[in-house]
């Protein structure tokens, strides 16, 4: 790399001297969200896995704000609410795009990091989880409609959540995942308006509490069991 | 005086390429700092090659080889971040000599009592390293040895090695031809290094 | 010794991808040779911690990968390539590299000088700020190299590092790999016999899920005399290995 290496004096590294400079010129800050975030964690590493996250990153957030104001709003002009019925399918697409083997195209290589995938896998889905709670429940007083449908989504959704990490993580694909788990909601929806007459059974009806966490706790020992190891080529 | 552009010299014998090859390295020099403002390290990288060997040549005459190294690396940040503040002149030579003999001072300044480091040494100078540092007191009596200040060997030391002249612009500046400049370059060399040779062994002699 | 395996071996369903490996292994270059299919990328997989062994034991860096805690820290100072590396593609080679330093749990402030090195090391230097996107098959390689290296790992594991390198860079990177065969264990595992020859101090050779040979490069070549088939002395070697085995 050096143009006339024989000018320099023979005791003095200047690959040495150039990978100093290089270093401090290629370095990168990390914001301060990471760095609150590496403090919270106990682990650089895992502060920087979690906020490149593609379901955190801010366009899905924006695209995310943008759903739901519209449901916002329609529920405002319409009458009907809307926010429980599409939060818990957002937030199912973005729990299979949180992590995974489907979405991230490095995994092979994260299985064999320091900072274990399972908790890459655990943080992220929480984060993405409680994100899009907030984001739901705000919308959801925003649309100022009765109590029980402005939170009733939230156990449906963990539900639906639950479903659909574990179908993109045996399946490795994230698309289906989100896929299985906006079909699973739709299903549920109107299986529920078949047998009770109403959309919003669904998510008033308190029978359904104890099967929608059941729904969830399996799926989570789905996932546990799949991520033990993953599959390769051989 | 400018130091020697890089890759001048593999040209200085063939005839027909002197001084387009000159000329062409400079302009080049002059883009790559100016892309250096635009945050273009491939730039940077290019500049350390072409001008870290020379740079470290001459530190190292004036400084053991760690501090050459650590000076180096703060000459090329400093390029690094204060490149938009460089005029393009083609003088980007000096430019750089002028960081790293900041820096340098900046390393010897903390490395030791007052001590300063002066003179830019001629590459191949065979003086001793510590003796090249000179205390302030035995510096002001190095130099009154070059007659009084505006003085033909006074002006000639301050413009071609305080200012970094080139010779050519020395003499323009002083309205003289080239070659009197030189040898009063010449003799002011040999009056401040008798003044030197004087000083420490007068230093010696009291110890 | 940084490996120790006894009698290791892994089932996928009915398949017996590895059947039965002991190997021993310490400083210098370890070059894993094979047909597809042999089982070659499975015990690289074992030894990187990624996939657990069916049965037999396994020592790595003189500790159990089957304990959490000595598991983390065997992948502290792991090195990794995978066959195939998937890339993210809007990173750019230095985030990339960053990134995994991180993982790889080493200290923040030892990790800007690292990453430098490591690009210098895979000579990529002009391309530091270019995002992986614009990169060509061979650099994106190189950059799985540099992951790899980062942290200076005491146990390298390569899976096929010169696939997509041109003659040049393969010459650079045998270079780079006697320089790390210095101080720590490398295994790669390739199918490119003449850089095995080059590079590693040591060969094994792996059929069937078995290991069927292992010796010094020059060994390898006198099995090969008047037996084997191909054009260069190691070639001839190989499959004359093989063909034993197999017989």
């Amino acid at each position: 790399m050096i143009e006339r290496p024989d000018m320099a004096p023979p005791d003095v590294d200047l690959d040495r001297v150039w990978t100093g400079v290089a270093a401090q010129v290629w370095r990168r800050e990390p914001p301060r969200l990471e760095r609150a975030a590496a403090r919270l964690l106990r682990s650089p590493g895992l502060a920087r896995a979690l906020l490149t996250t593609p379901s955190l990153l801010a366009p899905w957030l924006i695209a995310s704000v943008v759903v739901l104001g519209a449901g916002t709003i329609a529920t405002a002009g319409t009458g009907e609410p809307l926010v429980w019925l599409i939060a818990p399918a957002l937030a199912g697409a973005a729990i299979a795009y949180a992590y995974g083997p489907g979405i991230d195209p490095a995994w092979e290589l994260l299985c064999s990091m320091a900072v274990s995938d399972r908790m890459v896998l655990l943080v992220r889905a929480l984060a993405v989880f409680a994100l899009n709670s907030v984001l739901g429940l705000a919308a959801s007083a925003a649309s100022g409609t009765a109590a029980a449908v402005t939170f009733g989504w939230l156990i449906p959704m963990t539900a639906v959540c639950a479903l659909a990490l574990a179908v993109a993580t045996v399946t490795r694909s994230a698309n289906t995942g989100a896929a299985a788990g906006s079909a699973a909601w739709i299903i549920t929806v109107l299986a529920g308006q078949a047998t009770a007459g109403k959309f919003t059974a669904v998510v008033t009806e308190a029978v359904l509490i104890i099967p929608y966490l059941a729904v969830a706790a399996c799926c989570a020992a789905i996932v546990v069991y799949a991520t033990r190891i993953p599959r390769g080529t051989s | 005086m400018a130091p020697p552009v890089a890759g001048c010299e593999k040209y200085a014998l063939s005839v027909n390429l002197v001084r387009t090859g000159c000329n062409r390295g400079v302009m080049d020099d002059d883009e790559l700092i100016a892309r250096l403002a635009d945050g273009d390290d491939v730039a940077l990288r290019e500049l350390f090659s072409r001008h870290a060997p020379w740079l470290a040549a001459r530190l190292r005459a004036v400084l053991p080889a760690p501090d050459v190294e650590d000076v180096l690396q703060e000459t090329f940040l400093a390029a690094w971040r204060s490149a938009a503040t460089y005029a393009p002149q083609g003088v980007a030579g000096g430019w750089l000599w002028g960081i790293a003999r900041r820096q340098a001072a900046l390393v010897l300044r903390h490395g030791g009592p007052a001590t300063v480091p002066l003179l830019d040494q001629e590459p191949g100078s065979a003086e001793d390293p510590a003796e090249a540092v000179l205390t302030r007191a035995q510096l002001a009596a190095a130099m009154t040895a070059l007659g009084a200040p505006g003085g033909p060997e006074r002006e000639v030391w301050r413009l071609l090695y305080l200012e970094d002249h080139t010779v050519a612009e020395v003499a323009e500046l002083m309205g003289v031809p080239e070659g009197t400049v030189k040898s009063r370059a010449y003799r002011a060399r040999r009056l401040l290094r008798a003044a030197l040779r004087g000083a420490t062994s007068a230093e010696r002699d009291a110890r | 010794m940084n490996i120790e395996l006894t009698d290791l071996t892994r089932r996928f369903g009915r398949n017996q991808a590895v059947a039965g490996v002991s190997l021993e292994a310490g400083p210098g270059v370890l070059g894993l040779l094979g047909p597809n299919g042999a089982g070659k990328t499975t015990l690289l997989r074992m030894m990187a911690t990624v996939v657990p062994p069916s049965s037999g034991r396994m020592r790595l860096l003189s500790r159990d990968p089957g304990a959490h805690a000595q598991r983390r820290e065997i992948r502290r100072r792991l090195g990794y390539l995978p066959q195939n590396l998937g890339y993210y593609p809007a990173f750019t080679v230095v985030e990339f590299i960053e990134y995994f330093a991180l993982l790889k749990e080493m200290p923040p402030s030892r990790i800007p000088k690292a990453v430098a090195a490591a690009v210098e090391g895979v000579d990529l230097g002009t391309k530091a700020r270019a995002k992986l996107r614009t990169l060509s098959g061979g650099m994106l390689r190189r950059v799985g190299i540099a992951q790899a290296i980062v942290n200076d790992p005491e146990l390298l594991l390569l899976d096929e590092p010169t696939a997509g390198l041109d003659p040049e860079q393969r010459v650079a990177f045998r270079t780079l790999m006697r320089d790390l065969g210095e101080r720590s264990t490398v295994v790669v595992s390739t199918h490119l016999v003449e850089d095995v020859g080059a590079a590693c101090t040591e060969v094994a050779l792996m059929d069937a899920g078995q290991i069927v040979f292992r010796g010094t490069p020059a060994e390898l070549t006198v099995r090969g005399k008047d037996h084997g088939i191909g054009d260069a002395p190691l070639e001839r070697g190989y499959s004359a290995v093989l063909a034993a085995a197999r017989s």
